[in-house]
């Protein structure tokens, strides 16, 4: 083929831009380690980047989502320890009240100790977290949530649960209500509660009870009074007060001799006086502040002659049985706290897992293969060289040299 | 006799002297752009008859001709063309491309910091600085959508820059080409029908450029002109006479400028698709098969936050304890009114479904008696109506007063990026909690438990704060009542499945578990709920959310389409117009090899006919020494 004089030129130079186009293409790649500088260089490869970024980015999010999470939680942990440690000596407390050798100066001094206490527990209950917010209030963080008048103690929180969004598809509760760690505790033994009148005079103690047949029960309130005849026959009634109708009367009464009606079951021991009632009611909510409240109430009142005394020992009594509640609810709230935190490692080890996929595939599709392009640019730099002196020694070629 | 060598040795150096001459044209213009090399084509003379038959009476030049392939030429201008239009296309393109490659400077970077902020503020709702960070965030989100568009219009206006400077252009090489034309008239006859060599050679280079700006084709007359049409036909050059060019407002899109011709006063548009090749037909192809559809969707993103981001915040209550209102300013459908419609005619549009929308623009009509909505991107109409409102992918055409024949470009999506803005910039009216907070009474005997409820979605009841009661009957029997003001309300002996919704006033709860006798529940108003955080979870949400695509893309992923789809047009475009390119380079090389100067070439001949002259020369010579030898004998 006949070539012209500018052809030789021109295709001398084309030869040498595109060498050069693939060289600093190269030298782009190995300068900033990116495959992919524009996304014309591979579409798809560029959308999917973007996608995998932000699945990325939000597996970040819900770390640090998490972390906060867990520092909530293991605040109110904490302060769930220290409430179950006060409870606890609440609880030595009643049982050394219990002791016979004290005197109401005792009891009195006693009842001074429990106060500070409570004021403790209310303290606790009103803890704040590092932002100033409350931690048992609800929804409401900028209101006290428990407000103390003498012994009672009030809620004006609201239930609300504090969210956090600690995976995809998870929201972990990260607050709990002050009703619902503080409040929401069933007296008794959780399904009755028993009580004698403060009006006995007989030295009768009733037991808390248990359920035998949950079938029977009717959740009705009950009345036991004991009648003492002429000839010192004690025998007792038992009315259903809530239908009024009577469930048996003039039972025989020996002490320490179980009574069992509607499901329920539970003891009497000493001797009623004539006319002395007992109530059995259902269970209801009572709040740990009530509990020690009513605890200092009647070791401050004053346990004079055998009536006092049975006063203070059925007092003592339920207000153990309620102690002991109210430690097995902060126990189990510990313990759904506990699983809540572990839920946390567990997603934070899954997350940190998928955070080493994504970052896998990220490199796999837009970053650089180091080996291969310092070769290629090694190749290029030679042809463009070979292009180069090619195009010198070609060119220098002319017959006008030998005219 | 010697006369006679004289005369013929005078020929050989006539001859020779115009060979050197063509040689040294061919070397002067071996680097002309459109040059072809010339060469003198020789004859011999009429001969003189004599008794000893016919004697030679030397040599004459017939012509100078160029070594021109018109096959070739007429090939390489097709090709030319459609590398141009690829070229200028990609060029185009590039910018985009370049545009999205900033993995920092691209959307996914400021789209993620905001939700980002927002989980910051779902983790700490009464927190001012988190809540500050989060309007801080919008506002870097939203400017990044207002420079990316700002930077689309550039690009749309550096076309319209370019469309004005190349109907320039293009005048200009047509009254070139027609004065040209003139002259080859002219020169030819006056040369007795010899051609025109380096006229004609301009005259190509003039074609030449015009077709690398507008396809072009050309019919040679017969008196040596040639008439060059642009477009589907468009007669540009007849002769000498030349018609002009004028950049003019797109009359159904008045940000874009397209090319009309001038017709006495008026001006006619020729119509975008028939400019297919040049550098006109690749800006005017990007625009339209890019740029705007990049421009929309990017609109689409935007446009389809705002309005799904409003959607749930108006479901909230903020810091105040008012609901919440628009957080960004939701930008609207862009209604453009052809240029030949009458004056007072109007429509009303409203966008009524965001996750239907596409990235098309559409076109309301009106025959008279039917309106007919169409999908420009690809035609498709929905049925046509003689009554409004005419639906079609999310777009409402609620009201018309128009004409027949008149009609009105709808864009829905062309300003979402330009014109989505930020509406809150008071920290406390981002409404991160929920209106309504529920309660379980504490003296409940029973295990039923209350959710904390959600709102419908909008419009909101207007009771929605309304306190609730609701009470379980004694003796239980399964039922319930709810007391409080508003719809349905007070409703009694309501039949209580474990877990159903319970709805009232605009807000779904439920109650689980086994309710007791008298047990009470009850929803109020959420005042003081500084730690709520439900409707900032339900905004963070949205980011994985498909919201878009009927139901099948989120934001990112609406984004990264985009992306991808310039990304994959770009590396066609790359392809396509290398392939072009090196199309041309070859037919170019073969035009070369036929019509370019070989400078090795011209100094072999400038050797040879040097010698031609010297020998014509040394006959010269040697008819003087043959004269003298006579002369001696007389």
């Amino acid at each position: 083929m006949r070539v012209s004089t500018g052809t030789i030129y021109e295709t001398g130079t084309n030869l040498m831009l595109q060498q050069q186009e693939k060289l600093i293409n190269t030298q782009q790649q190995l300068s900033t380690g990116r495959r992919i500088l524009t996304p014309s260089d591979d579409p798809i490869s560029a959308a999917q980047v973007l996608n995998i970024s932000q699945s990325a980015a939000l597996n970040e999010q819900y770390s640090v989502n998490r972390s906060s999470a867990g520092s909530s939680l293991q605040l109110e942990e904490n302060v769930l320890r220290q409430v179950n440690g006060i409870l606890q000596d609440v609880h030595s407390s009643t049982v050394y009240a219990g002791n016979a050798t004290l005197t109401d100066a005792d009891r009195k001094t006693l009842a001074t100790e429990l106060r500070s206490k409570l004021e403790s527990l209310v303290g606790l209950a009103n803890t704040t977290d590092e932002k100033g917010q409350f931690l048992f209030s609800g929804f409401q963080a900028n209101t006290k949530p428990f407000a103390q008048t003498g012994l009672a103690v009030q809620y004006v929180g609201d239930q609300g649960q504090r969210l956090n969004q600690v995976g995809p598809a998870r929201q972990l509760a990260v607050s709990d209500s002050g009703t619902d760690v503080f409040e929401r505790i069933k007296n008794g033994n959780g399904v009755f509660a028993t009580a004698a009148s403060s009006s006995n005079i007989g030295s009768g103690v009733i037991d808390g009870g248990s359920v035998i047949t949950p079938s029977s029960l009717t959740g009705g309130n009950y009345e036991i009074t004991f009648a003492v005849s002429a000839i010192g026959v004690t025998t007792y009634d038992i009315v259903n007060t809530s239908t009024g109708s009577t469930v048996s009367s003039a039972n025989p009464y020996v002490s320490n001799n179980t009574v069992s009606f509607d499901g329920m079951q539970l003891s009497i021991k000493g001797n009623p006086a004539n006319g002395d009632k007992f109530t059995v009611s259902p269970s209801s909510n009572q709040s740990v502040f009530k509990t020690v409240g009513d605890l200092i109430t009647a070791l401050e009142t004053p346990a004079s002659g055998q009536s006092g005394g049975t006063r203070l020992a059925n007092d003592l009594k339920s207000t153990l049985q309620n102690i002991n509640n109210s430690l097995e609810h902060v126990l189990s709230k510990q313990a759904s706290i506990g699983a809540r935190l572990q839920e946390i490692d567990t997603l934070e080890s899954v997350g940190s897992d998928q955070n080493i996929q994504f970052e896998q595939m990220l490199s796999q599709l837009q970053d650089v293969d180091f080996a291969q392009a310092t070769s290629d640019l090694q190749r290029q730099q030679l042809y463009l060289q070979a292009a180069q002196q090619s195009y010198i020694k070609i060119s220098g070629l002319s017959l006008f040299n030998y005219i | 006799m010697g006369n006679g060598i004289l005369d013929i040795a005078v020929t050989g150096l006539a001859t020779a002297q115009n060979q050197l001459l063509t040689t040294s044209h061919n070397i002067s213009n071996a680097g002309t752009p459109g040059f072809n090399r010339q060469q003198v084509l020789l004859s011999t003379n009429t001969p003189q008859s004599g008794g000893a038959g016919f004697i030679g009476r030397g040599v004459h030049s017939s012509t100078v001709q160029r070594i021109y392939s018109q096959f070739l030429t007429t090939q390489s201008l097709q090709i030319q063309t459609q590398s141009q239009s690829l070229d200028s296309n990609y060029t185009e393109i590039k910018q985009l491309d370049n545009m999205f490659a900033e993995a920092t400077s691209g959307l996914s970077p400021t789209l993620q910091n905001f939700f980002s902020a927002i989980h910051d503020v779902a983790t700490n709702p009464g927190v001012i600085p988190s809540r500050q960070s989060m309007l801080s965030n919008a506002d870097a989100l939203v400017a990044r959508f207002h420079s990316m568009d700002q930077r689309m219009s550039q690009i749309r206006e550096g076309i319209n820059t370019q469309v004005s400077s190349t109907v320039v252009h293009i005048n200009s090489l047509a009254k070139q080409i027609g004065e040209i034309n003139k002259q080859i008239i002219w020169a030819e006859g006056s040369a007795g029908g010899q051609p025109a060599n380096d006229m004609l050679d301009q005259r190509d280079e003039l074609i030449n450029q015009l077709n690398k700006l507008v396809n072009t084709d050309t019919v040679r007359q017969s008196d040596g002109t040639m008439n060059v049409y642009i477009g589907n036909g468009q007669a540009l050059v007849v002769g000498a006479q030349t018609l002009s060019l004028e950049a003019i407002k797109t009359p159904d899109s008045p940000n874009n400028l397209t090319i009309g011709l001038v017709n006495g006063n008026s001006t006619i548009q020729l119509p975008e698709d028939q400019i297919t090749g040049g550098t006109l037909g690749g800006i005017f192809s990007f625009r339209s098969n890019t740029l705007d559809n990049a421009q929309n969707s990017l609109g689409r993103v935007a446009l389809t936050l705002a309005q799904t981001f409003n959607a749930q915040h108006q479901l909230g209550m903020d810091l105040n304890g008012a609901m919440g209102t628009n957080f960004f300013a939701l930008p609207a459908p862009n209604v453009i009114s052809a240029s030949t419609n009458n004056l007072a005619s109007n429509i009303s549009t409203s966008i009524t479904d965001y996750s239907a929308l596409t990235t098309s623009d559409y076109e309301l009509s009106y025959d008279g008696t039917n309106y007919t909505l169409t999908r420009l991107s690809d035609n498709v109409s929905a049925t046509p109506s003689s009554s409004l409102p005419l639906t079609l992918d999310g777009i409402s055409v609620t009201s018309a007063t128009m004409l027949a024949s008149e009609r009105f470009r709808i864009q829905p999506t062309i300003n979402g990026a330009k014109d989505i803005a930020v509406n809150i910039n008071d920290t406390t009216k981002i409404a991160a909690a929920g209106p309504n907070r529920t309660n379980a009474a504490s003296t409940n005997k029973g295990t039923g438990t209350i959710s904390a409820g959600t709102v419908n979605p909008l419009p909101l009841d207007s009771n929605l704060q309304q306190p609730l009661t609701i009470t379980f009957h004694t003796p239980y029997n399964g039922e319930f009542d709810v007391a409080g003001t508003g719809t349905g309300l007070p409703a009694t002996n309501q039949t209580y499945t474990a877990g159903a919704d319970i709805s009232f006033n605009g807000y779904t709860f439920q109650i689980s578990g086994s309710p007791a006798a008298g047990d009470v529940f009850t929803v109020t108003p959420n005042n003081n709920g500084v730690a709520d955080n439900r409707n900032m979870l339900l905004l963070g949400a949205l980011q994985a959310t498909n919201t878009l695509e009927n139901g099948t893309a989120n934001y990112q992923t609406a984004y990264g389409q985009l992306v991808s789809q310039v990304g994959n047009k770009t590396r066609e475009l790359q392809v396509t117009s290398k392939a072009q390119a090196n199309l041309l380079a070859q037919t170019e090389q073969s035009i070369q090899s036929v019509s370019g100067v070989n400078l090795d070439e011209e100094a072999a001949n400038l050797l040879r006919f040097q010698q031609a002259y010297q020998a014509s020369s040394k006959i010269i010579e040697m008819s003087s020494t043959l004269f003298d030898s006579i002369l001696r004998f007389g």
